[in-house]
């Protein structure tokens, strides 16, 4: 659906995306992830053929980008950042306009507004002006928007920015159900929200795809994939240093628990599981063992860790 | 063409939806209908060689509401859609920047039309209440009318093209003032420096241009200079539109 090969932006001495290629499959459900800056909403701004990259060639349902940018734009839905709308006009009168102006047909452009409305739960505000409803609702009506001609492909830049958690929930379930039926690409910071909808996840940073798998494969792929918590009740210094003796393990963080028992949290590679070695260190001392668990790595420490690297440097770069 | 006039729809319903067409077209009326009284009253019980009509095309109040309704009414056309983001909607449907230019253009140039619909009554008025009643001689006003939106349309293609520069819609005015005003007090340089450029001066002053319509004459040329320069604006507008493809 998606081939982009070596695409580079550059603005005015700033290199927002550098070389960047990725393909996305028809059906899938993309997550684009990284830190601000990295060039998210840049690869999505020249993927809708808002403005053209410097080099390199993207592809949409085999329509080059930039030579055949109208036949692109048939067949995408896109939402940008902050997701601006006509804030005068009513809700349905402007989803007729969106639909007018992306080629309905006039005979079908009043079923394909109602569908869009219907699905995207907006019935009941749509003799409502945009300007006067809640930022939820504003949100669904861009994504209606991005819906009304059906298109093949949805690139949403963000679409849950700014919205409380139950309306997070609810459009989260709305791009879940739209993946049914659409390739989906979009971007979030709200890192639960791509392990919860997306098949895929890729993460950029510094206009370069720094990782690409899917969220579970993700998890697994980083140092801590080992983690492993235990509360023990005996004494601290000697936990400590039989566990820290144990084979694999790299090392051992020790805090005070409740009534008696102390928390250990055992680094260990991936794939070496400690956790036999540690019940079975329990049994030999007598040691009383409340909670053996692997500790879960979630999205948010992947992100971290793949893109905490360049850190230092942005800030350097900020603080001139 | 279907997008050029959903666009052109989406225009004209976009100043009602403001209060900015109805402040412009309120103000508009007041300074045309001031204007037109005062000449009525100046004029009262004197027989004249010129008609009232004649003298209120070119007069100041009608000048005053031409240079200050045009950049009024296009400033938003572009400048809004950047501050909002709307224009990143706008172009990622699949529409041309060429009918989107031409569509604010047809939109804009609509309302100003709309702005001057009242006045034609102003001739009837003439007609039907005028002491000793001559027949009005609707030769001249209709060109008079030709000569306003020649000249009005031109002056909008301007003001586009000055609110495609900037998301501010302040600046886009003062911008769209400036150029609009440069064209009106050319016609007053006519006599200053050599003789050629005074008569460059002569040729594209809109002055000038608007006080021969209003006597009636079509001057073919004059058609000719404000259409081919409206177009040539537009063209410019649209090439400013697409610059953010190549900067």
């Amino acid at each position: 659906m998606i081939a982009v090969e070596n695409l580079t932006k550059k603005y005015a001495g700033v290199t927002a995306v550098d070389g960047l290629s990725f393909t996305v499959k028809r059906g899938e459900i993309v997550g684009f992830l990284g830190p601000n800056g990295a060039g998210k909403s840049t690869t999505m701004r020249i993927l809708s053929a808002f403005m053209p990259a410097t080099s390199g060639k993207a592809t949409v349902a085999g329509y080059d980008v930039f030579t055949q940018s109208e036949e692109v734009r048939r067949r995408i839905g896109y939402m940008p950042e902050n997701n601006p709308l006509y804030l005068e006009m009513r809700v349905s009168e402007y989803l007729n306009y969106r639909a007018a102006l992306k080629g309905v047909p006039g005979s079908k452009r009043k079923t394909r507004t109602d569908e869009v409305l219907e699905r995207c739960g907006l019935k009941d505000v749509s003799r409502r002006i945009v300007g006067q409803l809640s930022k939820g609702f504003r949100q669904r009506v861009g994504l209606a928007d991005s819906l009304v001609h059906d298109p093949d492909l949805l690139i949403l830049d963000e679409p849950t920015i700014g919205l409380d958690p139950n309306q997070i929930r609810q459009v989260r379930q709305l791009i879940k159900d739209l993946g049914k039926r659409h390739t989906i690409l979009l971007s979030t910071h709200i890192l639960p929200e791509v392990e919860m909808t997306c098949s895929r996840v890729m993460i950029i940073n510094k206009g370069k795809v720094v990782a690409s798998d899917t969220p579970e494969n993700l998890t697994k792929l980083i140092e801590g994939g080992g983690t492993v918590r235990a509360e023990i009740r005996g004494d601290r210094a000697v936990i400590e240093r039989e566990l820290e003796a144990l084979p694999g393990v790299k090392n051992v963080a020790i805090e005070a628990g409740s009534d008696g028992f102390v928390c250990a949290t055992v680094f260990a590679p991936p794939r070496n599981d400690v956790r036999v070695h540690i019940y079975e260190k329990a049994a030999a001392n007598h040691w009383t063992l409340r909670e053996l668990s692997r500790v879960r790595q979630t999205l948010e420490d992947v992100f971290v860790s793949i893109t905490r690297v360049e850190a230092p440097a942005t800030k350097q770069e900020e603080e001139k | 063409m279907s997008k050029l006039c959903t666009l052109w729809q989406r225009e004209i319903a976009a100043y009602f939806l403001s209060p900015i067409a109805y402040l412009v077209m309120v103000s508009f009326l007041v300074l045309n209908g001031v204007g037109f009284w005062m000449l009525v009253m100046a004029f009262d019980g004197r027989t004249n060689d010129v008609s009232v009509m004649q003298i209120f095309f070119g007069s100041f109040f009608y000048w005053i509401g031409m240079l200050m309704a045009v950049p009024v009414i296009t400033m938003r056309l572009f400048a809004e859609e950047k501050r909002l983001g709307t224009i990143e909607t706008l172009m990622t449907a699949p529409v041309s920047d060429v009918v989107v230019v031409w569509a604010k253009f047809l939109g804009a140039a609509t309302f100003f039309a709309l702005l001057w619909l009242p006045t034609l009554s102003y001739s009837w008025l003439l007609n039907q209440f005028a002491a000793a009643p001559t027949p009005i001689d609707w030769g001249p006003v209709i060109m008079a009318y030709i000569g306003t939106m020649l000249v009005g349309f031109f002056y909008v293609s301007l003001g586009l093209m000055a609110s495609s520069l900037t998301q501010n819609q302040i600046i886009a005015a003062i911008v769209s003032f400036v150029l609009i005003a440069i064209m009106f007090f050319l016609g007053f340089m006519m006599n200053i420096g050599p003789a050629w450029l005074q008569s460059f001066f002569g040729y594209i002053g809109s002055i000038d241009h608007i006080r021969d319509f209003s006597r009636g004459q079509l001057d073919l040329r004059r058609v000719i200079l404000y259409v081919s320069a409206t177009v040539f604006v537009l063209f410019c507008t649209q090439k400013i539109v697409e610059s953010r493809k190549w900067r």
